[in-house]
């Protein structure tokens, strides 16, 4: 049951927030575009991939924690992880457009085409399709309950998949420059500016999506309110020993 | 031992009722047999270019025909409400996915070994000398695929626009299991490359794994009313 006063207003702390982003942005943007030096071998261009990359981690992390919200879901059956869940997927959905964008703007002028079939593209075409599935199968369940629960299956199946999408294109054929930072923290192959600058651009695209999620989430709630009350009025407006067609 | 026992009862239901009706037996072989057609005249007359690629033809034949098999595997049920009745007897959901599951990995392995020398006259393919290898990709590959197969058509079997929704949802996640069966048997059959076939063949056991895993253990939250 969602509470009966949801807030209209956006909170003084969101809008902060959201105002403090801006001049985050800003500084990320300068620090990529003019304060990070050259690459070696690709001079200016290696400046796309501070925008692609940190956009690329963010959209991964969005995917996951759509999954996740999901998995609250079936395990609570509380609404707001659910609203949360369709909050994190609208933004999953969002980055991973951007991230191939990105990587078509970065391949085209280091590795001379727009498409490489490369491990990393392959896969983010891939989630692209897989969360526009997600978004399919909500707009065609009616029942809130039945839709949260589908489509956190449908958002579980589709985090599961990535690893082994990961691998097959990447046993397909690769053309991406092997990764310059190991997960595991060793061998650093960047220099500490450029490093820096992609982890402050990665924490701030992290931000932007963090508060894409959480206002999206929050007029999620306002939406779910508005369903259970129309569908309450609905009901209302049955007479008695009436038929209510579903 | 009674849940065992309750996934080869939805098995047989579903294998007897296709025996009976022979209604995706029908649609799905010669549907199949005019996609490696059709393909065979796509590509040409070049004989090269049709021997490398027999395996590909033969998986996008097979997995099309699974599609229909896995969606036909609940039409069935659904029109005369048979569905409801079979989750109202007292066994785990996880049997009746697993039942159907069963019968249709069963049906695509008879319609892979069915398909195999059609593939390998039309492509004009040489017989690979590891083909017990090649029979195991036979296997291992349709079980991943009826794995999402039944779980997602038993997902969308109640939405509209399921025909076109079920191919749409669960292509992009099978993407490996296409990429890795067309991939090991490309290796044997083209180059009798047992290394890399094994390779792929890993790939394929850990996919039907996992899922055989998950989709069990989420599946009841997808029939549920």
């Amino acid at each position: 049951m969602m509470d009966a006063s949801v807030r209209l207003r956006r909170p003084a702390w969101l809008r902060a927030w959201g105002v403090a982003l801006v001049p985050l942005f800003l500084t990320a943007a300068y620090l990529g575009l003019v304060w990070s030096p050259q690459d070696v071998n690709q001079g200016n261009l290696i400046r796309i991939m501070y925008a692609h990359v940190s956009v690329a981690w963010i959209g991964f992390v969005a995917v996951g924690l759509t999954a996740l919200f999901g998995a609250l879901y079936l395990w609570r059956g509380k609404r707001r992880d659910d609203v949360l869940a369709v909050a994190s997927g609208e933004m999953a959905l969002l980055f991973s457009a951007l991230t191939i964008i990105g990587g078509m703007t970065y391949s085209r002028p280091t590795l001379n085409t727009f498409w490489t079939w490369d491990a990393k593209l392959t896969l983010t075409a891939l989630m692209v399709a897989l969360l526009v599935g997600y978004f399919i199968v909500r707009a065609l369940i009616d029942d809130p309950v039945r839709r949260g629960r589908v489509s956190a299956v449908v958002a579980i199946i589709v985090a599961a998949s990535l690893p082994f999408n990961y691998l097959a294109a990447e046993w397909f054929r690769t053309l991406h420059p092997s990764r310059a930072i190991a997960l595991d923290g060793s061998g650093v192959t960047m220099a500490p500016e450029m490093l820096f600058t992609l982890l402050f651009n990665t924490v701030v695209a992290g931000l932007v999506y963090a508060w894409f999620m959480v206002d999206r989430a929050r007029l999620g709630r306002i939406e779910a309110q508005l369903e259970a009350e129309r569908a309450e009025r609905e009901l209302a407006s049955v007479p008695s020993g009436g038929v209510v067609r579903v | 031992m009674n849940d065992l026992l309750a996934v080869l009862w939805v098995a047989r239901k579903d294998l007897l009722h296709e025996t009976r009706s022979k209604a995706t037996t029908v649609a799905t072989l010669f549907f199949s047999a005019v996609t490696l057609v059709v393909l065979a005249f796509a590509i040409g007359q070049d004989e090269a270019l049709l021997r490398g690629a027999a395996t590909g033809a033969l998986w996008v034949a097979l997995a099309f025909a699974g599609v229909i098999s896995a969606a036909q595997s609940y039409q069935a049920d659904l029109e005369d409400g048979a569905f409801d009745h079979l989750l109202t007897t007292p066994v785990p959901r996880a049997a009746v996915y697993l039942g159907k599951l069963l019968a249709n990995w069963l049906f695509m392995l008879l319609l892979g070994l069915l398909m195999l020398p059609v593939t390998f006259v039309l492509y004009g393919a040489a017989w690979p000398a590891a083909w017990p290898w090649l029979l195991a990709t036979l296997a291992l590959g349709p079980l991943g695929f009826a794995l999402i197969a039944v779980f997602y058509a038993g997902l969308t079997a109640n939405l509209r626009a399921r025909e076109s929704l079920l191919p749409v949802l669960m292509f992009p996640i099978v993407v490996p299991i296409l990429l890795a069966s067309v991939r090991a048997s490309g290796a044997l059959v083209g180059s009798d490359d047992l290394a890399l076939a094994q390779g792929w063949l890993r790939l394929l056991v850990g996919f039907d794994l996992v899922y055989a895993v998950l989709c069990t253990a989420i599946y009841h939250f997808v029939v549920e009313e």
